[in-house]
């Protein structure tokens, strides 16, 4: 089917699916039903591991999964009905999806693939402070601290936190402005970095339509840069965000969307968010039309990801997807640790070899801090990102959780103290754009340290 | 049925939101003699202050919490009949107008904070998510609102709050509300420099803070 009689064909079935109520959808068709399937397909995991090590119970969350979205369906906020798929619908999409992607142009693109449970070829790094707020006076060195890494593949902009001074205002001038001064930003920092065709997550700014649509045109954000939007919690979708998917097919863009199922919301614990988050992967592909499919799951008190608990439920949605269809996959490390903290750094230990054996196309971040605290955030944990996703490809299941275990010993019950870290300017000197000598040490003994774990990190 | 066992059946019959047999329970209860402010006191706060703290603890999840919460505003509005009846004033706490600022479309964290201050006796209007400033003016003034809570998930919302703060401000009104901010977004620190009443890292302190405030002597 031609990418544009999909987008019909969603587009009508937000206009004439059946009808409900908000809050009988989230209860009857998002928590009965995902403890439906919990039940019925006995999801229950053994919670002495990590990384899941049971290939039929993978199998069975994706059962469980495709069984839950088919009655649940995707609520459209802006006509109040369910967008629903069947079971051979649902199949027929997935096996048309592409399992693989061409990012960025040049000799600075680089090809992302679907990548089966502990595939020996790396995912590919996509560094930068998802998410997070950065001044207008430290958007360029903070940038540049990321591209300028030779093992970052693709970069995700920072959030800026003003646009000539003003505080942006979704929905105004001021957001399409803040969306074009961040695409202008970042192709100079390409410049600089003299990888101009790299491929950039846009546009981080942008949160309604407008912003996105206006960046993403003549002499803005390409066709070759991933175009990113979200899905609401749990399982919703409104016209604004289809506009995006709209505009971007026209424009010929990588359609690159996310999904952050609750951890303890609708979907209650490990098993269900399980379950939730593989059914969301799979529903960005159905009305988003995503090429490549993201998530962060996320934790209601503290906002991380790198949690025991939400870390179970990623490795076994992960296996799920990946040894039961060829979606790409890609995940982003929200630690509570920010920069300057060893923190920060077990955190991206775990979660990335975590990931990587599971079966992820593309790591993401890190969003230091959670992402929470302006300007908190720098390249140097990117770098030990991909510096850990390329390791633990070498790794098998078992021996991954062994050092995720361990990582998580180091930070687990600092999870709610919040250990922000320094600013960027405190841990990077910003005239040569090189991390401080401390940040470096504090890197290099943690580097060391997981080495002697066995992540073979060089 | 002796008030003893009426306290420990309705307080099971909260948690596991069974809230035809919470009614029954709490009609039982008034026929027997029983104070609905000792209710409110001895029964539904204790109770809904635990399912808070295991929620909090993940020993159950939001669709229990939800479930309890929904039992405990049906048996809070029961009381409030009986008592309005009575010719007393209401066991309403104070009315809290919560929202997600504009820009901000998630809700499950508000919907947490929403269940707890009802089942805590407040009186909740959530204007839900993306909500611009002078709706939250509107609904302040409209129900003579004690406390406004400003939600921001995403960082791009945190200018929202500030705007919103400003508004009030604006208008010569803020003295009479105490505005209050919370959500994944926002810090003690950003709290401080908006002129935020107060700041809530999650659920439970939101209840605190808003019981803090209240029990304060108004600027008014």
């Amino acid at each position: 089917m031609k990418n544009t009689d999909r987008l019909m064909n969603i587009i009508q079935r937000c206009l004439n699916g059946s009808i409900i109520d908000e809050e009988q959808f989230d209860s009857e068709h998002v928590t009965q039903g995902i403890r439906r399937v919990v039940k019925k397909y006995a999801i229950q995991l053994d919670r002495s591991h990590v990384v899941n090590l049971d290939d039929a119970l993978a199998d069975r969350v994706w059962s469980a999964a495709l069984d839950f979205l088919v009655e649940c369906g995707i609520f459209c906020l802006d006509t109040g009905r369910v967008i629903q798929f069947t079971h051979d619908e649902i199949e027929h999409i997935l096996a048309e999806a592409p399992s693989e992607v061409q990012l960025g142009s040049g000799v600075d693109a680089v090809r992302e693939q679907y990548r089966c449970v502990e595939d020996t070829h790396p995912p590919l790094n996509m560094g930068g402070p998802v998410g997070t707020p950065v001044s207008e006076q430290l958007f360029l060195p903070v940038m540049l601290s990321y591209v300028q890494e030779p093992n970052v593949d693709v970069v995700c902009p920072a959030t800026l936190s003003t646009v000539a001074g003003s505080e942006i205002r979704t929905r105004s001038p001021l957001e399409i402005m803040a969306a074009w001064e961040e695409c202008d930003w970042m192709m100079q920092v390409l410049q600089r970095a003299e990888r101009p065709g790299m491929a950039i997550n846009c546009v981080q700014i942008s949160v309604s339509d407008v912003g996105f649509l206006s960046a993403i045109s003549r002499n803005g954000y390409r066709p070759t840069d991933m175009h990113t939007l979200g899905m609401i919690s749990e399982l919703k979708v409104n016209f604004e965000q289809l506009n995006k998917v709209a505009h971007t097919i026209y424009q010929g863009g990588i359609i690159d969307p996310f999904a952050n199922p609750i951890y303890g919301g609708l979907g209650g614990g490990v098993e269900g968010i399980a379950v939730l988050l593989t059914a969301e992967m799979v529903a960005l592909n159905l009305v988003y039309m995503a090429v490549c499919h993201g998530s962060s799951p996320t934790h209601p008190f503290n906002f991380n990801d790198t949690g025991r608990e939400i870390m179970q439920a990623t490795s076994l949605s992960l296996q799920a997807l990946a040894r039961n269809c060829h979606l790409m996959t890609n995940m982003t490390v929200s630690p509570v640790g920010g920069p300057g903290t060893k923190t920060l750094l077990y955190e991206c230990a775990a979660y990335t070899t975590m990931c990587t054996v599971s079966g992820i196309s593309r790591i993401l971040g890190p969003r230091s801090a959670c992402g929470t605290v302006q300007d908190h955030v720098s390249g140097l944990e990117a770098r030990f990102n991909g510096q850990v996703a390329q390791a633990a490809a070498q790794l098998n299941r078992g021996q991954a959780d062994e050092i995720v275990q361990r990582a998580l010993t180091f930070y687990e019950d600092l999870q709610d103290k919040k250990p922000v870290g320094k600013p960027f300017q405190e841990v990077y000197d910003l005239k040569t754009i090189q991390p401080s000598r401390e940040w470096v040490k504090c890197y290099d003994e943690v580097l060391a340290e997981v080495s002697g774990w066995g992540l073979p990190v060089h | 049925m002796n008030p003893e066992s009426v306290k420990q059946e309705l307080s099971e019959a909260l948690r596991n939101g069974l809230t035809a047999e919470a009614e029954q329970l709490t009609q039982q209860a008034l026929d027997n003699g029983m104070d609905p402010l000792e209710i409110v006191q001895r029964i539904l706060v204790p109770t809904l202050t635990d399912v808070g703290q295991r929620f909090q603890n993940f020993e159950i999840y939001l669709p229990e919490l939800m479930m309890a919460g929904e039992s405990a505003e049906r048996v809070t509005a029961l009381l409030e009949e009986t008592m309005l009846k009575a010719g007393r004033p209401t066991v309403s706490f104070g009315t809290i107008i919560l929202g997600q600022v504009e820009g901000d479309i998630h809700d499950i964290g508000r919907n947490i904070v929403s269940i707890l201050l009802k089942s805590h006796g407040f009186k909740v209007i959530d204007l839900g998510r993306d909500v611009a400033a002078s709706a939250f003016l509107d609904a302040a003034h409209k129900e003579k609102a004690d406390i406004i809570g400003l939600s921001a998930l995403m960082t791009t919302a945190l200018p929202a709050q500030r705007r919103t703060i400003h508004l009030f401000d604006e208008v010569g009104v803020r003295n009479q509300f105490k505005l209050i901010i919370g959500g994944g977004a926002t810090t003690q620190g950003w709290a401080d420099e908006i002129g935020a009443d107060g700041y809530a890292p999650d659920a439970a302190s939101a209840v605190d803070l808003c019981k803090k405030l209240l029990d304060q002597p108004s600027p008014k």
